[in-house]
């Protein structure tokens, strides 16, 4: 029977033998981009794809979603490696739509290059055949929580439930049979070197807020008028003065938008809407910022006498990583990259969706690099395909090997040690509390 | 019988002889200033003189109030309450303060006193006196400065009164029941070449202790446990600002205030928070107007950090309606003694934009409340000092005395048909209640 050792470096030649398909696809990718629940063209890329190579899939879960699955020589674990399908929208982004303003200013082109590396590295060398148990590909759609007014109607249509793609793949029951789910996200922090092990991310809610007011003349006849501007710019004072109660463990983050703030200058402001974000470390520490965010919108209103309506949308969940797996995922970057060139980093404070998996099952999401400017911004751009696609793809897939390879005795091990910290029940409970709609009414 | 005219002439001239004593009363409680409701000494001052000129008198009205009362010669009448204010402001700095509790008169009521004096002295001329219809009420009054709000609630508290400013409580205890119309001066250190102004009007006011409840906390090590009720105060008024596209030119609202307590050490999070504030604003609707947008931002200062306020409203003094009849009364005496081109008429939408319970007065009875020169510096300032007494304290004097006798000779003709001629904004039980609907105190709980 082969060693480890030597199935990773068969997969390896395998992904080197098709590194330029596999880059080739990244880029077409990135040429394409489409935003979260839209990303039909790239979700065609990938299921054609996985037709070549006959990988059994299916597709059009969570609109886009696609799920390719390959089975190893005995029964054993199943081990989910993920690759968000969606873009940005950067309009000023060098790879951006001109009619949409889409562009890949995250990477996650590079996720899908990466995911297809690991399944043809695995089944073209033959490898999959010594592993125990299944290996499952999932292209998730809307990693990205953007366009919520968009992704909100589709949600009143009843196209989905939840506003990112994981939540939705795990509603719809995609990770019931899965036991364990990887991924690797692209970084350009120089901090973050080669690879990277990373440990938790904040979780998140969104909020849509309308203050609502009553228009009047502002010349003639201010006094006649509510004004929401004036009561959404209290509101965020009102947050402001909240913020040394946020502890610094908890690294909670408020950062509203105003998205409309009145329709002409000379009426008072009747209608003001605002967007936010309460993120924070851990469920506890989300759930008191955004009672004291709801309080500080109320405030706003009471102020001046206006009425908010404030709806709390369910995002992600803070992510957790397992750490034996971490650790298995460090070994092989050190071998790939050299430990020299391998980094950590403990807390980020942007959310994942992976966090929703993470409270389900063992889950890491690790960083590799080839990307420089600033994640979300204009200048985003991967420089490194060769790192940021194929050192990846070999990174999942000789971590794939050491859980599923020699009996998926490691996997085995990792899953009877892991204690959730939910079911998918409870998750689906919680996120279903999390979504309230209320109108507050001061006048 | 005398004429009218020729009373006048015999008044002032008994009033420029006494003209050094009734300065000299002036400059003595100058000397001795009192802040409202303890102006004992004062009160001692005006009693005494009535006991000289023979004048029956109540003291101890409103604690220190002094009320005389004498009848004309000539029959039944209007009875016409020519008024004076003992109260002193306190400014430390003014070169009259007293220097243990820094009382001082820098609002010029010490002429008021001088003056009614003067005005009484020239009206118990006998040939004068007796040509009058009705009753005179020269009536020293305590306490038009709303100030020392603090001792002045421990006063109610404790019974001794039940509205903060003199008029107010001696409309409440029944002392303005037997009187008809009242009159006084004011002094004024803005009148450039003018000497004498009258018309105008001033705001009403309500005036609000509030109190933020927090919770204190290590305010480095634990400021999460804490709730920051400077904060909520410091959100209150942001949200107050923000409420000033609403007020309308027309009701001159001022609202102002300070905050009595900020807080304890640094080093701790804010538990309890105070302000004094004050709504004033052209009418008594838009007082309680913006009185409630007013209280409305205390709440939302409250709710936006999770604090709870205490509101206690405390009833200020309405908005001056000065009686047309009685102006006019004014303005031809003022320009008889003074000449036209020293008196000014302000339009009576003028509204300078200060409170005076000679407002209260003015919404029962006719009223007015006219304006003399003599002093410089800004009212209520270190700086305001009388500097002509000559025009602060004998030429009003002798115009109020001018007055009265066109109320009352004659028959009281003119008095009868200042009453006639006056619409009442509300009764005295009106009024009583009115203001008692003001002290409300609002409690309110911002914990989300």
């Amino acid at each position: 029977m082969p060693s480890k050792e030597d199935l990773k470096r068969l997969a390896f030649q395998a992904i080197d033998d098709r590194a330029d398909e596999i880059v080739g696809l990244a880029q077409t990718i990135l040429k394409n981009p489409e935003p979260g629940f839209r990303e039909t063209k790239t979700s065609h890329l990938i299921t054609s794809k996985f037709a070549e190579l006959s990988i059994p899939f299916r597709g059009g879960m969570a609109i886009t979603g696609v799920r390719g699955e390959l089975t190893g020589g005995t029964a054993g674990p199943t081990l989910a490696i993920l690759g968000e399908l969606d873009s940005l929208i950067v309009s000023e982004h060098p790879h951006a739509d001109a009619a949409t303003g889409a562009a890949h200013a995250c990477g996650h082109h590079c996720q899908i290059g990466m995911l297809y590396g690991a399944a043809l590295g695995l089944m073209q060398s033959g490898v999959l055949s010594e592993l125990s148990g299944r290996l499952v590909f999932m292209a998730v759609p809307a990693e990205e929580y953007i366009e919520i007014e968009y992704r909100d109607s589709l949600r009143r249509e009843g196209k989905i439930e939840f506003l990112g793609g994981k939540p939705e793949f795990i509603k719809l029951g995609e990770f019931d049979d899965v036991n364990l789910a990887m991924m690797l996200h692209t970084t350009s922090t120089p901090a973050e070197k080669q690879l990277c092990l990373s440990g938790t991310n904040n979780g998140t809610v969104a909020k849509k807020i309308q203050f609502i007011g009553r228009g009047a003349h502002a010349g003639g006849t201010p006094h006649l008028g509510i004004n929401a501007l004036n009561a959404a710019t209290l509101a965020l004072t009102a947050i402001h003065f909240n913020r040394e109660t946020f502890q610094d463990a908890d690294t909670v983050r408020v950062h509203p938008i105003i998205t409309k703030g009145g329709e002409a200058v000379s009426a008072v402001p009747a209608d003001v809407r605002m967007e936010t974000f309460v993120r924070g470390r851990t469920i506890e520490a989300i759930m008191d910022a955004n009672m004291k965010v709801d309080r500080a919108l109320k405030a706003g209103a009471m102020a001046v006498g206006a009425n908010v309506k404030i709806q709390t949308i369910p995002g992600y969940m803070p992510l957790t990583q397992n750490q034996d797996m971490a650790d298995i995922f460090e070994a092989n970057s050190n071998d790939l990259v050299g430990k020299e060139n391998v980094g950590h980093v403990a807390h980020r404070t942007g959310s994942t969706d992976m966090g929703d998996v993470s409270q389900l099952m063992p889950v890491i999401h690790p960083y590799v690099g080839g990307a420089s400017g600033l994640g979300h911004g204009a200048d985003y751009v991967i420089e490194d395909y060769k790192l940021a696609v194929i050192t990846a793809a070999k990174a999942l897939t000789a971590t794939a090997v050491d859980l599923l390879g020699d009996g998926a005795a490691i996997a085995g091990n990792i899953i009877a040690g892991h204690r959730p910290e939910m079911t998918k029940e409870e998750y689906l409970k919680f996120m279903r509390q999390m979504a309230s709609e209320e109108t507050f009414e001061s006048n | 019988m005398l004429s009218t005219d020729r009373l006048k002439e015999l008044a002032c001239a008994a009033i420029d002889e006494k003209s050094s004593e009734i300065i000299g009363i002036a400059q003595d409680i100058l000397a001795h200033p009192e802040p409202g409701f303890s102006e004992v000494r004062t009160a001692q001052v005006v009693a005494k003189k009535f006991t000289e000129l023979g004048i029956e008198h109540k003291q101890g009205l409103a604690i220190t109030g002094v009320k005389g009362r004498f009848a004309g010669g000539a029959g039944p009448g209007p009875k016409v309450a020519i008024i004076g204010e003992l109260d002193s402001l306190l400014v430390g700095e003014h070169p009259h303060a007293d220097s243990e509790t820094s009382a001082a008169h820098a609002c010029g009521h010490h002429c008021q006193i001088g003056m009614m004096l003067g005005a009484t002295m020239g009206l118990l001329t006998p040939q004068v006196r007796e040509q009058l219809n009705g009753e005179v009420v020269p009536f020293a009054v305590p306490a038009e400065e709303f100030i020392e709000v603090e001792r002045r609630l421990q006063m109610r508290t404790e019974g001794k009164l039940e509205f903060l400013g003199g008029k107010q409580e001696l409309i409440r205890l029944g002392e303005f029941d037997d009187v008809d119309m009242a009159v006084m001066c004011h002094t004024a250190s803005d009148m450039g070449e003018r000497k004498f102004a009258m018309g105008g009007t001033s705001n009403g006011h309500v005036v609000k202790y509030v109190q933020f409840l927090g919770r204190g906390a290590h305010a480095g090590s634990a400021p999460h446990r804490g709730i920051n009720a400077l904060n909520a105060a410091t959100f209150a008024l942001q949200a107050i600002n923000a409420n000033r596209e609403l007020y309308q030119e027309e009701d001159t609202v001022r609202i102002h205030g300070i905050m009595t307590k900020g807080g304890e050490a640094v080093s701790a999070v804010p538990a309890e928070v105070k302000l004094e504030w004050r709504v004033r604003s052209g009418t008594p609707d838009a007082v309680v107007r913006n009185s409630a947008i007013v209280d409305r931002c205390f709440k939302a200062g409250a709710m936006a950090v999770g604090a709870s306020v205490k509101i206690t409203n405390i009833p200020g003094y309405l908005p001056m309606r000065h009686d047309n009849t009685l102006q006019e009364l004014f303005r031809k005496n003022a320009t008889a003694l003074l000449g036209e081109s020293s008196i000014l008429v302000m339009s009576p939408r003028r509204n300078r934009g200060g409170s005076t319970d000679m407002g209260d007065l003015s919404h029962i009875i006719p009223a007015c409340h006219p304006y003399t020169s003599g002093a410089v510096g800004a009212g209520h300032s270190k700086d305001y000092v009388i500097t002509d007494y000559q025009n602060a304290v004998v030429n009003p004097a002798k115009i109020m005395a001018m007055t009265v006798i066109d109320l009352l000779a004659d028959g009281g003709a003119a008095g009868k048909e200042v009453l006639a001629r006056h619409r009442p904004a509300m009764k005295k039980d009106a009024y009583v209640k009115f203001q008692r609907e003001q002290a409300e105190i609002v409690e309110f709980s911002g914990a989300g």
